[in-house]
């Protein structure tokens, strides 16, 4: 039993995506154990936001084909959602203090950035997808992806227009010293938002595979006409899947408000980085998307020690191609077709 | 009459394949469609099933005009229809495939009744519950899509060529499953290629030509008419 | 052998016309954008300036249509080697003191380069994936532009020589519009011959037409390779007209503008994004200079007009007029669409 256990995991380790884990792995300690573990830390920290964000693009394109440009978008709202909710609750709180709302607080806020994203992703569903599939499935993929980029144009300029091109950011969301984990210093928020990503993809993964709608939305990911066949509304999970994916990436965007604070175009550097975690884990590729967000952020921490900050983006770029040249279907992908599945 | 078609025109975008075709099923009745490859058989199933839209025509069910309903609604009815090449769930499961099934069925208690009704009548997908539906061989695949099918309790199965892809032995099981399914009050429309082998088992049969029925009438009769021995059965 | 004889009944005008891929419209439409900045008022220098930008805009959406329309590819990373071209050529004219008018040309090819190279890296790819590829690859041309100070001056700006001493616009104008015309004449001459149906058909259904004999290979470079070099050219006037390069020139927003007018202009049709361009361009201009307390309302209108033109009318205005103008009753009007007496 254990020795057929230990012939499966050696065979997954030998695979492409086996050797890459295992050497991200390897590399993550080795740069840890050299240059201090501070190099784990922010990895693990910057890796679990950007795995929310990939896990909703690679839903998306699992689900409903379109390959989004706007995501960073959602996450743009996300933080503006979260600015304009913490803020008054802040100041109500500076003129009678209480323990338990400070706590509260930003989770409040994340929970609006949430809805939020859910609320515009059902939006850009009904108003814009839907009519393109109603009137043309032709060329459906490189149609939606263009018509992602006009969602993008549109919000970005929205926010402009609207609430201007000012930073609106926030110094910390929860107020106290930093906890001290492997000698590193990590702020609360740091601590908090990772567990929150953490907490999240969990929660996603058993809705996924123990809930009925999930296990619809997967169903809908590998074969739409079979699931029409066993009475599977296709538009009602098409709406929850734009849903799922833009309040997810909400999410990332009310919980990072810290680090970025929100104006028009903040989502770019987070859409780049997603966009590199699933052509890396292969789109639609949910799983995978997870486990690559944490390597993209391990390869963007190391390039920018080992290299040079602003340099973040010229690494992964050149290796993203090489990727795309060798094994366009991603280092976990495959031929089969589905969200959650490998 | 359980399932009523009366001059259904079809066709896929400037393509018309059906014309003017009528039939009709009665309740426990086990009916075929046969004829030839591109009469329209497999359109015939899917414009009832309502995964393409009609062009003209209706296709009455229960008593109610289910025509133009998108495919999910059709299913919800309580038609369950078997494509040709199954749509499975290939990277799921086969027991999560037989509760995709049950998707309409809300009832915990009917759901696990019907899921030992098919573990019974089929009992090579017992063993293999766990095995991804992808990795199953034709025949396994064939008795899960029927699996699949009769997990939501239908009124009536449209069955897509049940022999497609099969070696004999195997196509004997699936049709010795269908035949259980009608001998216990089923109700069944299938099309078929094989024309001696569903002529034999079946009640009634229609044969389509050109996107017309040509002939209609009692399988038996059927078989012994000369144009229908002439065309299908080389004799 | 019928294509010959019908030539050779058109008159000389008429055949310089054919050799230009022009309608006598066109031409019109030409003659007026000679004459435009010399009449009041458009003969202001700022409203100058706006006729220039127009123009790049709309030779840049003419190559970019070029790889679009035909080939079904999106090259997302379309201004990062537009700006390939214009760093090369000031780079080239800052260090080695060449003249502005060889460093543009050497731009262009060392774009035809970067677009050969990229050819040859999405022939495995499809649809979308070549379409990211591109993106990321101008997305690193971008940071190296912006990380390389020791070359480019990074996020400060590379100051430029300019192609003419004088002050005026006037000049530069006339050289883009010449651009645009010889961006339309190649990429439209080069559509119109055998290869533009092989682009055609690579784009709708590559395994079909690598079937059916043709080598997408072959085409796909060439068509990536002609693209680019005409975009390095317009990356050599932008670089030589505004006297400074910056990275952010290379960042996508600018392809989604070329993409927008090209798009709403009409895919595959060439001509369509160059014409929308001009009054497009003019009107985002007035917009943004006339309500500048609505900052971004202009690049609004631009992603709700892509918005409803990819649903409502994948043709854009190149179908639209196709559609309701191609077919005049009179004759005059007739021969003005479509160069010909009659149908």
């Amino acid at each position: 039993m254990i020795t057929e256990y230990l012939k499966k995991l050696y065979e997954t380790i030998r695979s492409v995506a086996g050797i890459t884990v295992v050497l991200a792995i390897v590399v993550a300690i080795l740069s840890s154990i050299f240059r201090g573990p501070y190099i784990i830390v922010n990895t693990v920290v910057t890796g679990g936001m950007l795995a929310l964000m990939s896990i909703g693009l690679a839903l998306v394109f699992g689900v409903m084909n379109v390959a989004q440009f706007a995501h960073g978008e959602y996450f743009m709202i996300g933080s503006l959602t979260a600015y304009y909710t913490f803020i008054p609750i802040e100041r109500y709180l500076g003129a009678n203090p209480n323990a338990a709302l400070s706590f509260l607080a930003p989770l409040v806020s994340i929970l609006a950035a949430f809805c939020m994203g859910a609320l515009m992703g059902v939006l850009s569903e009904k108003l814009i997808f839907y009519n393109l599939r109603k009137r043309s499935r032709t060329n459906w993929v490189m149609n939606s992806f263009l018509l992602t980029v006009g969602i993008s144009v549109l919000l970005v300029n929205g926010h402009q227009l609207i609430f201007g091109t000012e930073l609106k950011g926030i110094v910390r969301y929860w107020t106290g010293r930093p906890f001290c984990i492997m000698d590193v210093f990590v702020s609360r928020d740091r601590c908090y938002a990772f567990i929150l990503s953490v907490l999240v993809i969990g929660l996603f993964w058993l809705f996924m595979k123990a809930t009925r709608t999930g296990r619809a939305i997967r169903a809908v990911s590998q074969d739409e006409t079979g699931a029409q066949m066993v009475g599977i509304d296709l538009s009602g999970i098409q709406v929850l899947t734009m849903a799922l994916s833009c309040g997810l990436a909400g999410i990332a965007g009310a919980s990072l408000l810290f680090m970025f604070p929100s104006y028009p175009s903040v989502g770019l550097d987070p859409l780049y980085m997603s966009w590199f975690v699933i052509i890396l884990a292969g789109m639609g590729n949910v799983l995978g998307a997870v486990v690559g967000a944490f390597m993209v952020a391990l390869l963007k921490v190391l390039t920018m020690e080992y290299i040079g900050s602003g340099w973040d983006f010229v690494v992964p770029t050149a290796l993203i191609m090489l990727i795309l040249i060798f094994k366009p279907n991603g280092i976990f992908g495959s031929d089969v077709r589905g969200v959650l599945e490998q | 009459m359980l399932l009523e078609v009366k001059n259904l025109d079809a066709g896929y975008g400037f393509l018309h394949i059906l014309r003017n075709v009528s039939l009709s099923v009665e309740k426990g009745e086990y009916v075929c469609l046969v004829g030839p490859n591109g009469a329209g058989k497999s359109t015939t199933l899917k414009t009832i099933a309502g995964l393409i839209s009609p062009i003209g025509g209706e296709v009455c069910f229960d008593g109610e005009t289910i025509s133009g309903l998108a495919g999910y609604k059709v299913a919800r009815r309580g038609i369950a229809y078997i494509s040709e090449e199954m749509n499975l769930f290939s990277n799921m499961t086969v027991h999560e495939n037989l509760l995709m099934g049950a998707y309409t069925v809300r009832d915990k208690q009917l759901e696990k009744n019907r899921l030992a009704f098919v573990y019974a009548l089929f009992p090579q997908l017992e063993g293999r519950k766990n095995q991804l539906a992808g990795t199953m061989s034709g025949g396994e695949r064939k008795m899960l899509g029927i699996g699949r099918a009769l997990m939501c309790n239908p009124k009536m199965l449209l069955v897509d060529e049940p022999s497609f892809g099969l070696a004999p032995l195997l196509t004997e099981d699936v049709f010795d499953s269908l035949d259980t399914l009608i001998k216990e009050g089923g109700t069944i429309l299938v099309v078929e290629q094989n024309v001696t082998k569903t002529l034999d088992v079946t009640d009634r049969g229609y044969v389509l030509e050109h996107g017309r029925i040509e002939l209609e009438g009692p399988s038996a009769e059927l078989a012994r008419d000369p144009h229908v021995r002439k065309a299908f059965l080389g004799v | 052998m019928q294509t010959t004889k019908a030539k050779s009944e058109l008159n000389l005008f008429d055949r310089v016309l054919d050799l230009l891929s022009l309608k006598p419209l066109g031409a019109i439409g030409l003659v007026i954008l000679v004459i435009l900045p010399l009449v009041p008022p458009f003969n202001q220098e700022y409203l100058i300036r706006w006729l220039c930008a127009a123009a790049l805009i709309a030779a840049a959406s003419v190559s970019f249509d070029f790889t679009a329309g035909f080939i079904n590819i999106v090259n997302f990373g379309y201004y990062a080697i537009v700006g390939l071209g214009g760093y090369t050529s000031a780079i080239l004219v800052d260090r080695f003191g060449i003249s502005p008018w060889i460093g543009i040309f050497v731009g262009a090819l060392s774009a035809g380069l970067l677009g050969f190279f990229l050819g040859i890296v999405t022939l495995r790819l499809r649809g979308i994936f070549a379409a990211v590829m591109a993106w990321f690859m101008g997305l690193a041309l971008m940071g190296l532009a912006t990380k390389a100070v020791w070359l480019t001056r990074g996020s400060l700006g590379l100051r430029v020589e300019r192609l003419f001493d004088s002050p005026s616009n006037l000049p530069y104008y006339y050289v883009i519009l010449a651009m645009m015309l010889v961006t339309y004449v190649i990429t439209k001459g080069v559509t119109r011959s055998d290869m533009g149906l092989a682009f055609k058909a690579i784009g709708q259904n590559m395994d079909a037409a690598r079937t059916s004999g043709i080598n997408p290979v072959y085409y796909r470079i060439v068509n990536f390779t002609l693209s680019c070099t005409l975009a390095g050219l317009l990356g050599g006037f932008y670089a030589h007209y505004y006297g400074i390069l910056t990275p952010e020139m290379m960042h996508t927003s600018k392809t989604v503008e070329v993409l927008a007018v090209a798009y709403i202009g009409g895919r595959g049709s060439l001509w369509g994004g160059a014409v929308v361009a001009f009054p497009f361009i003019y009107a985002m201009e007035m917009v943004r200079s006339s309500l500048s307390n609505l900052p971004g309302l202009n690049l609004i209108l631009y992603g709700l007009l892509l918005i409803l033109v990819m649903i409502y009318y994948s043709g854009g205005f190149a179908a639209f007029f196709q559609q309701h103008f191609s077919k005049p009753k009179n004759i005059i009007l007739y021969y003005l669409v479509n160069g010909k007496k009659t149908a």
